[in-house]
């Protein structure tokens, strides 16, 4: 099977129904995506497709195919981070860092479709669980991210902002 | 018997010995450069510094980072004394030399009220007590994360093992360049001489490694320039961008991959096993028996290529079990048996002063707390290998040595065939103290000869086979003299005994033949700071059996519940305001009484607040330091939100003020998600939340605001992953009996 992950064309010997997160991690070596509860609850396994936040443990890799697929490998890198990834490390987010790939996902995702979110867009788009509680850190790095002034250099958390809907943001801001 | 299990059991037996680990003498810990493994080109100074040959420093690290921040603390420590930048200190997994065992936790688990350990208020018992103890510690070498207590542990040893390494160096450049020692300047890494002469540690390495340093001292407090600043955490990097490595992100040549599917009735036994339609499977290799041990449970490994292939044979697996001869356990039945136990028996009394006098009022009241779990983010997990007869594992663990015992015993090798890395951890919280993940690993690896293969448990496995923070039950009661003053406070509690389980399954060498009184039963009730002439404190140790374990805090987190919400309930009665109440009964506490006032008045304690919310305030100490919170709350349409935490701590000296704040700030919400929602339920041995929609944890639209603030301290070091748990509960359920008069007394709360 041919996917396209983090911009390269990449061969997967997977089962149509097999879920992305373990073609990522067992079989690509990609283990930043993390997994944490196999039902879509938690959110460690947050990647995007197409722009997407999608949960990869419940996805599967037949779903998946020809479309655009990023991990947080490819949010930034040590010489270009993203936006985000320079919020994270001003703000000292991570604790134990288990649940923060999926959380930078969940956050870019955000970003790209809503560059200046309220309390409440974080609290609708952000349901990822994190047992350390860093969750008030989360929240003020991605409005530190959302008011910097550098560009997100991630191409895909932008581009395909237009594809995607608002969330309703329901949540009230503690 | 071995002498250190004759050391042990003479500690178990209830002997009052202490905490406190100021006594033993720290040089006994720096260690000789043979403890460090050699590396080429490295020159190791002492059992905790070496140098490289390019003037790197590495730092022997025996402790496990779980989100606590403990490795960078402790190379805070080592920077300090060198005066290097932060990002300069490598950090080398520690070996199994008892020199990095964890003195400091292994004297917090003996019973003694802190007023008996304060500086200055020790009789000669407690002095010997705290000597023999500390010699204990030592010898045992228990190579443990665990008991917020591994900042306190390394702070003499690791400062003065740098200090130590700095010394050597200094005498090499003096000798080398003939000047004296005290014109020398160190900065960045460097050594450098008015001269113009300057090199890095490497180029002195080799000769300071001859030399000794003589009698050194750390850094005096005044010269500090890393510790106490908010420096940033080590591993920031690493884990923004997906690139730390957790036990799960092991990845080996050829691995393969395996699954769990162990007896859902805890305690129970495989009867019969078809394996035929998981090994029809494409993808599946290979089914493994798992043998009970070290607290594991009965059941099936499914090896395949991948994770996902493994899971999918585990599912296929048609298991017949049995249930435990002993009878199903039951959470019904567990809090059944808790309460008549409570009403029949005596316990042990771990605290008492003066006598009650007789008094016609009285207030008394019954609290509870259940079954809680932890669910670490990463699951339990362990990757192993079997290679030429060695078998070498990678564990995400808190007890590294316990762990490779462990691996050992279950298969079959002798302890030096075993080697054990510790990866990072996605989370610990007393879970990862216990070694079943390691030891169902060690025999599925023994099962694959020179196949390295890594076993991961479902979400649903890993809650269905935990450890958990025991129910406890309490009865408090306090009696008050004619003019409504309180006279005294007795308290008995009932629940099973955590430490002498954990000694059976991970410790099973030093394990005693009965139970000696554990501290953790009645820690938060024993050791209160509030003067009460009268006071008496009992706990009823049960045997319920469902496994229990250490969690966050431990006896903490559900004791401060009852004795801060009953603190509450008696404030009330006098007709008194909580905090005033508190106020009045801390006169001999200056430091309790200094937290207390801290979070008050940066909460702004009985300011105006919105229509329908309310304030509650609590103060707790454990493992050596003190909270005080005070929680903004809610009941918006029955649902109870708390907004805003305030934080007061004292715990010392502090190494990285933003470490103390990350924790407070996770303490708050781990702590809050237990008192909202946690709660274990066992029917007919199995228990019934298995994964995050059943056991409810807070997120991000739940997370109240925390603002932490520290009380400058000189003291020692003390915990800080811990004590920012326990005095959650009580501060909500007294906001919430603020608001609407209803006393909550079980968790979790249903306001």
């Amino acid at each position: 099977m041919q996917l396209q992950i983090n911009g390269q064309r990449t061969h997967a010997d997977a089962a149509p129904d097999m879920p992305l997160l373990w073609v990522l991690r067992d079989q690509l070596n990609l283990t930043g995506t993390k997994f944490g509860c196999g039902i879509a609850a938690c959110g460690a396994c947050t990647v995007h497709v197409d722009g997407q936040a999608v949960r990869s443990c419940v996805t599967p890799v037949s779903a998946v195919q020809g479309k655009d697929i990023r991990t947080i490998e490819s949010l930034g890198s040590a010489e270009h981070p993203h936006a985000l990834q320079q919020a994270w490390i001003a703000e000292q987010v991570p604790q134990c860092g288990y649940c923060q790939s999926g959380m930078l996902m969940a956050a870019a995702a955000l970003l790209a479709r809503t560059p200046h979110p309220t309390d409440a867009d974080i609290d609708a788009a952000m349901s990822n669980i994190c047992r350390c509680g860093t969750y008030q850190r989360v929240r003020a790095a991605i409005h530190r991210a959302a008011n910097s002034p550098m560009p997100s250099p991630s191409s895909s958390a932008t581009k395909s902002a237009s594809s995607s809907t608002a969330s309703p943001a329901s949540g009230s801001a503690a | 018997m071995k002498r250190r299990t004759i050391l042990l059991s003479a500690l178990g037996a209830g002997s009052a010995l202490l905490v406190g680990w100021g006594v033993a003498p720290p040089r006994s810990r720096l260690g000789s450069a043979d403890s460090m493994l050699p590396t080429q080109g490295s020159v190791g100074l002492n059992g905790w510094i070496k140098i490289g040959e390019d003037g790197s420093v590495a730092l022997a690290m025996p402790r496990s980072e779980m989100g606590q921040g403990v490795h960078t603390a402790l190379a805070m420590l080592a920077a300090e004394e060198l005066d290097i930048p932060l990002d300069k200190v490598r950090l080398e997994q520690a070996g199994p030399d008892a020199m990095y065992g964890n003195v400091a936790a292994v004297l917090a688990f003996l019973p003694f009220h802190p007023k008996q350990t304060e500086e200055g208020q020790r009789s000669a018992t407690v002095k010997t007590a705290q000597w023999l103890t500390a010699k204990v510690g030592r010898e045992l070498g228990l190579i443990m994360t665990g008991g917020s207590s591994s900042v306190a542990d390394a702070w003499e040893p690791v400062r003065l093992a740098a200090a130590s390494a700095r010394a050597s160096l200094a005498q090499a450049a003096a000798a080398q360049w003939q000047v004296p020692v005290g014109e020398l300047v160190f900065k960045q890494g460097k050594i450098s001489h008015a001269s113009g002469k300057e090199g890095h540690f490497g180029e002195f390495a080799a000769a300071s490694a001859k030399l000794n340093p003589g009698n050194v001292s750390p850094k005096a407090r005044k010269d500090w320039t890393l510790i106490g600043s908010p420096a940033p955490r080590m591993d920031l990097w690493a884990k923004s961008s997906g690139s730390a490595t957790f036990g799960l992100d092991v990845r080996l040549p050829n691995m393969v991959f395996a699954a769990v599917r162990l007896c859902p009735m805890i305690g129970g036994s495989v009867q019969s096993v078809d394996s035929a339609a998981a090994l029809a499977l494409p993808g599946v290799l290979k089914v493994i028996p798992l043998k009970p041990s070290h607290g594991a449970s009965a059941g099936l490994a499914v090896v395949g290529k991948t994770t996902w292939h493994a899971r999918q044979g585990a599912q296929a697996l048609q298991v017949q079990w049995a249930q435990r001869p002993q009878g199903a356990l039951d959470t019904t039945q567990a809090a059944e048996q808790l309460q008549a136990q409570l009403a029949k028996e005596e316990g042990y009394t771990f605290h008492e002063r003066g006598t009650p006098a007789a008094s016609q009022d009285t207030l008394s009241a019954t609290y509870s707390a259940p079954y809680l779990g932890h669910m670490t983010m990463e699951p339990m997990n362990c990757t192993a290998w079997l290679q030429d007869g060695k078998l070498s594992v990678w564990a995400p663990a808190q007890v590294p040595e316990a762990a490779r015992e462990a691996a050992a015993k279950a298969a079959g090798l002798p302890l030096a065939k075993v080697e054990i890395h510790i990866t990072l951890l996605g989370g610990g919280f007393g879970r990862r103290l216990e070694v079943d993940y390691v030891v169902l690993a060690a025999q599925v690896a023994m099962a694959l000869p020179g196949q390295p293969v890594q076993l991961t448990w479902s979400r649903e496995e890993d809650s269905a086979h935990d450890f958990f923070r025991p129910m406890h039950v309490a009865q408090l009661q306090a009696s008050h003299d004619g003019q409504g003053q309180v006279q005294s406070l007795q308290i008995k509690s009932a629940g099973d005994s955590i430490s002498p389980r954990w000694m059976e399954r991970v410790l099973p060498a030093f394990a005693g033949p009965f139970d000696a009184p554990d501290k953790t039963d009645s820690e938060g009730l024993f050791d209160l700071p509030y003067g009460f002439a009268h006071q008496k404190m009992a706990h009823v140790a049960t045997k319920v059996g469902i496994p229990v374990g250490f969690w966050r805090s431990v006896g903490h987190s559900h004791n401060a519940f009852f004795s801060e919400s009953f603190i509450d309930e008696l404030a009330a009665k006098a007709g008194t305001n909580p905090l005033a109440f508190r106020q009045q009964w801390l006169q001999d506490a200056p430091r309790h009484l200094a937290v207390l006032n801290l979070a008050a008045e940066k909460a702004q304690w009985g300011k105006t607040l919105p229509e329908g919310q309310a304030q509650g305030i609590a103060l707790h100490e454990s493992f050596g330091s003190i909270v005080a919170q005070v929680a903004r709350v809610s009941l918006e349409g029955g649902t109870l939100r708390v907004h805003e935490v305030f934080c007061a701590i004292d715990c010392g000296t502090v190494v990285n003020p933003a470490i103390v704040a990350q924790q407070m700030e996770g303490s708050v919400v781990f702590a809050l998600s237990a008192a909202l929602w946690g709660q274990v339920d066992i029917v007919q041995g199995e228990v019934q939340q298995r994964n995050f929609h059943q056991h409810h944890v807070v997120g991000m639209a739940h997370a109240p605001q925390v603002h932490t603030y520290i009380v400058p301290s000189e003291r020692t070091p003390a915990g800080v992953g811990e004590p920012g748990v326990p005095p959650l509960a009580p501060a909500v359920a007294n906001a919430v009996f603020a608001l609407n008069g209803q006393r909550l007394r079980s968790l979790p709360l249903k306001a």
